[in-house]
Parts: structure tokens; sequence; C-alpha cells
């Protein structure tokens, strides 16, 4: 059973003025343990997309499923909420609390699920020395290198113990070290424990490690390709 | 965590915060220390008219404040006076007859109220003997001695040991002319008191009014103010009828219109520089708020609801504004109790001062309860700052914040 279900999805922007058909009559089904790039060219509807699965925005037509709940049907209020416990979101410039050190970063968003004090300080160091960060997690953002910082923010995604990640073009403020040392981490834990990845990105690097590929143009996939090459 | 992080996020731009703390502290300092000058001057002004003109609780003849005639008078002394006397709450008292009349010289006349004390009994109830400014407290003169204000005897052109006529009617009518001297000068910081009062003894006046043993008055002190009350209480319960017995509040009630008048100034005062305050802060948190959109719309998107983000915000407010309300608590209290034991020398304006019942050196002062309160309008100061910074942020879309 797919954790993603996506039926005729389309969006449009500005329907009243000068729509824009970012993306069109979308079919898509992503199962658990998929490891996917979704790549385009600018401007292709992979951002547009990726906030479609995550809840961020609500398609135009269509439905989306997820784990069998229709995000169209819950409220504002559920809607966040459900993004907390399923979803977990990497952004590409990081985005962490500033002011949180990386370990507060982590364990904030647990927090949030009210979880116990000893349960999310155990889980945030765990989490943090696997993407190894263990040495840095009463460090700020500040103090942290980019690649870092995405390190820290794959921790927070991971954190509340989501079903997927998304991850819109991760590694695009990332030297070449630090994207393969962050595409390790991902890929290890997708080996390990199954994390479900999708990534949007038109960064070659990933997509050459992406098990499925779905290519989308003017809001349309084009191709969905399963690289049986990787494992 | 949440309040942490507006915590640490007060301090983010840290430049911005210290500009409004200071505001805030600033801003406070100088309304508390207006208040506390206030303060100071209503509670002189009180304390003053207790001390030289009301004491704390005054006995008469139902009728006789009504326009004071003298066949008002109280009409069982003796068993009034044991009543008191048995009362240890009561620190001292003084009996007094009272009459309205003219003082003429060759120079002019003026209307006083004349009242008739006995000099010892009256400085344990008042401070009229210490606010004498020339001559001497019923001393030095033996026949008819009579202590008039500073404002007479300029009015009269007269001088210590000059000599002045009464005029006034007695117990059956008659019109009553009588010589007294000028036994001392007095001036207390209550010029309108000074122009309507003068001083004999009793039994001058009982005998020229031909009222032996008679009193209109009884002034009574206690030894805490705060037991004015149950006294009056009790000594009704314990006394005739026909007696007014009546508190300072009840003799003068602009004095106690004036110390409730103040209190409500001072926080209309200080609401209006709040008011103010809170503008400041609010334009303080739309630029915080402002800044972050991004990071906000981030925190949405990750599943913080907007409850949590409300709260964010309102906790930074409340914390910039209350460490401006502490600092500027810290400061005021401090002037406020420095400048109460040294005083503010206003002699600058001490006449204006003087026609408002108060000496030139103001002792500000404020009750502990006042900063509590204080502390507590800053806090709704900083709650109704904060709503419309919180509601634009909840107002933001994650998608568009994060995108910007
Ligand atoms: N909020 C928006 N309003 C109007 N048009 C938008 C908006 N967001 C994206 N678009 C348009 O939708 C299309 C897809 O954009 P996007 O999903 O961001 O592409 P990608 O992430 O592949 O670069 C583009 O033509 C873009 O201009
Ligand atoms: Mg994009």
């Amino acid at each position: 059973m797919s954790i993603i279900q996506l039926n005729n999805v389309s969006k449009i922007y500005n329907p009243d003025t000068i729509p824009v058909y970012a993306l069109n009559k979308v079919n898509l089904e992503i199962e658990e343990g998929e490891f996917t790039a979704i790549v385009g060219p600018s401007g292709s509807g992979k951002t547009t997309l990726l906030n479609m699965l995550g809840g961020l925005d609500l398609p135009s037509e269509g439905k989306i499923l997820i784990n069998q709940t229709d995000l169209q049907s819950l409220s504002s209020k559920q809607l966040i909420d459900f993004r907390l416990h399923n979803i977990g979101f990497v952004f590409q410039d990081y985005s962490l609390l500033p002011v949180l050190t990386a370990k507060e970063n982590v364990e904030f968003i647990m927090q949030l699920q009210n979880r116990s004090k000893s349960e999310y300080e155990k889980r945030a160091m765990e989490l943090l020395k696997e993407v190894g960060l263990g040495e840095r997690m009463h460090n700020r953002p500040s103090k942290l290198s980019g690649g870092q910082q995405q390190r820290v923010a794959v921790a927070r995604a991971l954190a509340p113990k989501p079903k997927f990640i998304l991850a819109d073009e991760p590694t695009a403020n990332l030297d070449s070290k630090s994207t393969n040392d962050l595409l390790d981490i991902m890929k290890k834990m997708n080996k390990e424990s199954n994390i479900t990845f999708i990534f949007a990105t038109h960064d070659q690097r990933v997509i050459d490690k992406a098990r499925r590929v779905i290519t989308i143009d003017d809001g349309a996939i084009v191709k969905d390709k399963i690289n049986t090459a990787i494992a | 965590m949440i309040a942490a992080i507006s915590w640490r996020n007060v301090w983010r731009t840290r430049l911005r915060s210290l500009v409004i703390i200071m505001a805030i502290a600033i801003g406070l300092t100088g309304g508390v220390l207006s208040v506390g000058v206030f303060n100071g001057l209503a509670e002189q002004k009180m304390r003053t008219a207790i001390d030289t003109q009301t004491a704390h609780i005054q006995i008469h003849q139902k009728g006789f404040t009504d326009d004071y005639d003298i066949h008002y008078f109280l009409k069982n002394p003796d068993n009034i006076l044991s009543v008191i006397e048995m009362d240890n709450r009561i620190k001292a008292y003084s009996t007094r007859t009272i009459s309205e009349l003219m003082i003429r010289t060759a120079n002019g006349s003026a209307g006083v109220q004349l009242l008739g004390i006995n000099p010892e009994a009256e400085k344990s109830i008042s401070t009229i003997w210490e606010s004498v400014v020339d001559g001497a407290y019923f001393e030095g003169i033996k026949r008819n001695p009579i202590l008039i204000s500073q404002k007479t005897a300029d009015k009269l052109k007269v001088r210590v040991k000059s000599k002045i006529i009464l005029s006034l009617l007695d117990t059956d009518g008659n019109a009553v002319d009588a010589g007294f001297r000028v036994v001392g000068i007095f001036k207390t910081s209550s010029s309108m008191f000074d122009e309507a009062t003068a001083f004999v003894r009793q039994e001058d006046l009982q005998r020229l009014t031909l009222m032996e043993g008679v009193n209109h008055e009884i002034a009574i002190k206690v030894n805490d103010p705060e037991e004015v009350t149950p006294v009056i209480a009790d000594l009704k319960s314990n006394l005739s009828e026909d007696l007014q017995i009546e508190s300072w509040k009840e003799v003068q009630p602009e004095l106690a219109y004036i110390s409730d008048m103040t209190g409500q100034m001072n926080f209309l005062f200080l609401g209006i520089i709040l008011f103010a305050l809170a503008f400041g802060i609010l334009n303080t948190m739309l630029m915080a708020i402002f800044e972050r959109v991004k990071e906000i719309g981030v925190l949405m998107a990750v599943g913080m609801n907007k409850m949590k983000i409300f709260l964010m915000i309102v906790f930074e407010t409340i914390f910039l504004a209350l460490i401006g309300g502490f600092i500027g608590i810290i400061i005021s209290a401090s002037l406020i109790i420095w400048l109460g034991n040294q005083g503010i020398n206003l002699s600058v304006v001490g006449e204006g001062l003087a026609a408002y019942g108060v000496g030139q050196i103001i002792y500000p002062q404020l009750s502990g309860a006042f900063y509590l309160q204080l502390i507590l309008m800053v806090f709704f100061t900083a709650l109704f700052s904060s709503i419309y910074p919180a509601i634009k942020a909840l107002k933001l879309k994650p998608i568009e914040a994060i995108h910007g």
C-alpha cells in the first residue's frame, strides 16, 4: 500500500487573472522506503509538487491521500498537526531556529509533539550522533557550516518519526563534500531504517544516488524511472 | 521551550530591544517620579491638615457646624470626656469653644473663626504651637492674649503686643467689644486656614460670651490613623445620638477627595504613559515579526500550531516590557526612597504650594502596593501591544513565508 497517492492533481496559480498551471493532472504513487528524486528544469513544478505532498498547499483539483488520509478533509489546524506527526521537512537554506542550539532545534519539534523530556533528549542525541554532529550539538546554527546545519535539519526532520521526508533542493547551497556526506547519511538511514526520502532537485549528484527518478516538465510527469543499478 | 525561544529572541536584535527597554524604563521613571511627587503633595496636605486643623476626630453637638451658632454647645461634656478617657486607642484630646467674629484695628477688620483653646491640651493634638513665627505661644501676655496668623497680622497691620478689638455676640445676643493683645503670630502651610483662624484662651472666650464651662468641639487624635473608623463607631455607640462624631474626612471632605482624586489621576497619568509606550512596543514587535516572516513560516510548516506561535510572540512582548518595567521601577523606586528622605525643595513655587496647603519641601512617596499595581499595568500593556503583532504573525501562510 502506498504512503502517498496523487490522483489527477492540478495546481493552478492565479486562476482569476493569468492562470499558471504549475501542476497538470499529476498521478503518482510513492511507497514506503523509496529514495526518490523529482527532477526537472527550474519552473517545472517541483516545489509545487512537494508543497502538495507536504500539505503546505492544497491542490486546485484532484485528490491527495497520505497514509489513506485525504488532506483536503482536514481543517487548517488538523493539517498543521498532521504535518507535525507525519511529514519531515528539509529546506534549501536549512531554516533552523537561530536562537536554539543544534540539540534544542531537534528537541523542540518533539516538544511540539508533547513527548517526555527524557524521550526527546535521548532521541535528539542519538539523531545528532547519527548525522555526525555528536560533538557539536550545543552549538547554535551560526557556529555550524552549511553542511552541518543541513545535517541538523535532517535530524530535526527525522525526530518526530514522520512517514516520509520531503527535501526541496537540499544540496543547492552545499559544496561537493558536504553534499556527499549528507547524501551518504540519508542513504544509510534509508537502507538501515527504511526511511522514505523524496527530493526535489536538479543536482546531478542527488539524481545519481536516487533509486527512482521522476521527471516533470511544465507541471506534468514526463518520465518515471527506477534505477535498478542503485541498491 | 517556547518561553526560552521568546526570551532569546528578545536579545537577537539587541540594540533595538535595548532602545525600547530604555524607553519603557525612562517613561516609567518619569511617570513614577511625578506620581510620587503628586502623592507626596496629597499626603502632606492631608497630614498638615490633620495636624493643624482637623485632628483625627471631632465631636460637636448636632447642628453646630451648620452655621456655628454658639447655642449648640456640647450638652454633657464630662460624660463625653469620661468615655474618651476610657478608650486607650485615643492618644489625646482637646476641648474648644468657638465663636465667629470680627477682629478690628484702626487699620481694618477681618472675620475669623476664633478658637478658644486650652493651650496645653491643644499642644497634644495640634502642631499650631510649632507654627508660631513671632512672639510666643500664649506666653508673655497675661490679660486676653490672642494668637493670630501672619496673614491676618499683615492685613490688619499689627505686630506682637499690638492691641486689637474683638467684636462678638454673647449668649444673650448682646454685642460685646473686648480688647485683646497679640501674643504670637503663626503661619501654617495653609494660607486658607491662616486667613480664617485665630486662637484665644478658652476661659477668656467663655467669660466674654457668658458661656462659662461651655465647649463646642472636642478634637481627638488616635494612636494609629487606621483606627479612626472603629474608634468613631465605638464612640457613637457609647455616646448620645445628639452628637455629631466625625472623622477628618467628614470634617474636610475635600481632603479625602484630594487623596482619592490623586490616586485616580496618578493611574490615569501612568495609563497615558503606558499607552504611548504600547505603540513603541507594538512597533518593535512588528519589526521583529517582519524580519522573521520566513522563520515563522518554517515553524508553521514543520508543525508548530497557531496557539504556540501566538504564545511565542506574546511572551517575547511581555519579556521586553517587563525588563523595561523592572529597570524603570528599580530606578524610580530608588529615586523615590532617596527623595522621600531628602525632600525636594520647591521654594521657587512655594507661594503656590502654600495656597494648596503644604510646605515648600515635598517628600515624594509611594507604597509597595503601587509598584505591584504598576507591574501589573506594564504586564497588561505588553499583552495589549502583543495582540496585533501576534495576529499578524498568524496570518502568515507557510509556503508564502518560506519562499518569500
Ligand atoms: N505562488 C505562486 N504564484 C504564482 N505562480 C507560481 C507560484 N509559485 C510557483 N508559481 C509558478 O508555478 C510554476 C512552478 O513553480 P515551482 O513549483 O516553484 O517550480 P520549480 O520548483 O520546479 O522551480 C512556475 O511557473 C512558477 O512561476
Ligand atoms: Mg523549486
